[in-house]
């Protein structure tokens, strides 16, 4: 017997779910714009994770990454969504840098 | 080299995302829910019992995410997309029988993906939002 991914299932819930408010409060606060960034550090923690040698940390931190991944192609619905009416709509967010080039990218949605 | 994370990388990032597309095409396309909902509990429990079974930490990992996800998505075809279907949050599907009565008894519900759009850098009107819905009828 081996609870080992059992574990990391459940962990990975509580990451998943943690990725539902932060997309909310990220894209409300800061805008859809931010994608490439957080798509860039989730790249980071996946790579990263591969040399860590302590199994909990490299299996959380891989979990984290593939959720940030995740996350940043909801951010551009997320934006809809505030625009929609169904969250709380903020006008004035905080722009990244580069946003200028940054929009002449497609966001990713899948 | 620790494959440990990969692995939960992987099981999360195509989790997630088949999850996400396929829980909405089933609920869409199904009349009767609690079928999928019980093929997705019984996968989830393959899943899982994979996951204790295996000597190896990375399969381990990867079956046991994956286990999770797919329970999660069994709670989502049967509670959490209808939901979706009668707020208007999600399109409804006319030919479902299913969806056919969440169209008649919930004014918010529509055949529309409201969310099939590039954000504008503005909140709707009242009047924008209307108009949308009116189009889809």
């Amino acid at each position: 017997m081996n609870s080992f991914g059992i574990w990391m299932g459940i962990a990975a819930l509580f990451i998943i779910g943690l990725g539902f408010v932060w997309v909310i409060r990220g894209e409300r606060y800061f805008g859809y714009l931010w994608w490439p960034y957080v798509l860039c550090v989730g790249v980071v923690c996946v790579i990263g994770a591969l040399f860590i040698s302590n199994d909990w940390v490299s299996g959380l931190l891989g979990a984290a990454g593939a959720s940030l991944i995740w996350g940043g192609t909801e951010l551009k619905e997320q934006a809809v969504r505030g625009e929609l009416g169904w969250f709380p709509y903020n006008g004035k967010k905080i722009q990244p840098p580069f946003v200028d080039v940054i929009k002449k990218w497609k966001a990713p949605s899948l | 080299m620790n494959f440990v994370g990969l692995a939960a990388a992987l099981a999360t990032f195509f989790g997630v995302w088949l999850g996400h597309v396929s829980v909405r095409k089933i609920e869409r396309d199904t009349i009767r829910l609690w079928i999928p909902t019980t093929i997705f509990i019984l996968l989830g429990l393959a899943c899982l019992a994979a996951s204790l079974w295996t000597s190896s930490l990375p399969l381990s990992t990867a079956s046991g995410i994956l286990a999770v996800t797919l329970f999660w998505d069994a709670f989502e075809i049967a509670v959490r997309q209808p939901k979706r279907i009668q707020h208007g949050h999600a399109p409804a599907n006319p030919n479902n029988p299913r969806h056919a009565k969440i169209l008649a008894e919930y004014p918010e519900a529509t055949t529309l993906d409201l969310l099939d759009r590039d954000p504008i850098g503005r909140a709707y009107t009242a009047e924008e939002l209307t108009t949308m819905k009116e189009r889809a009828q």
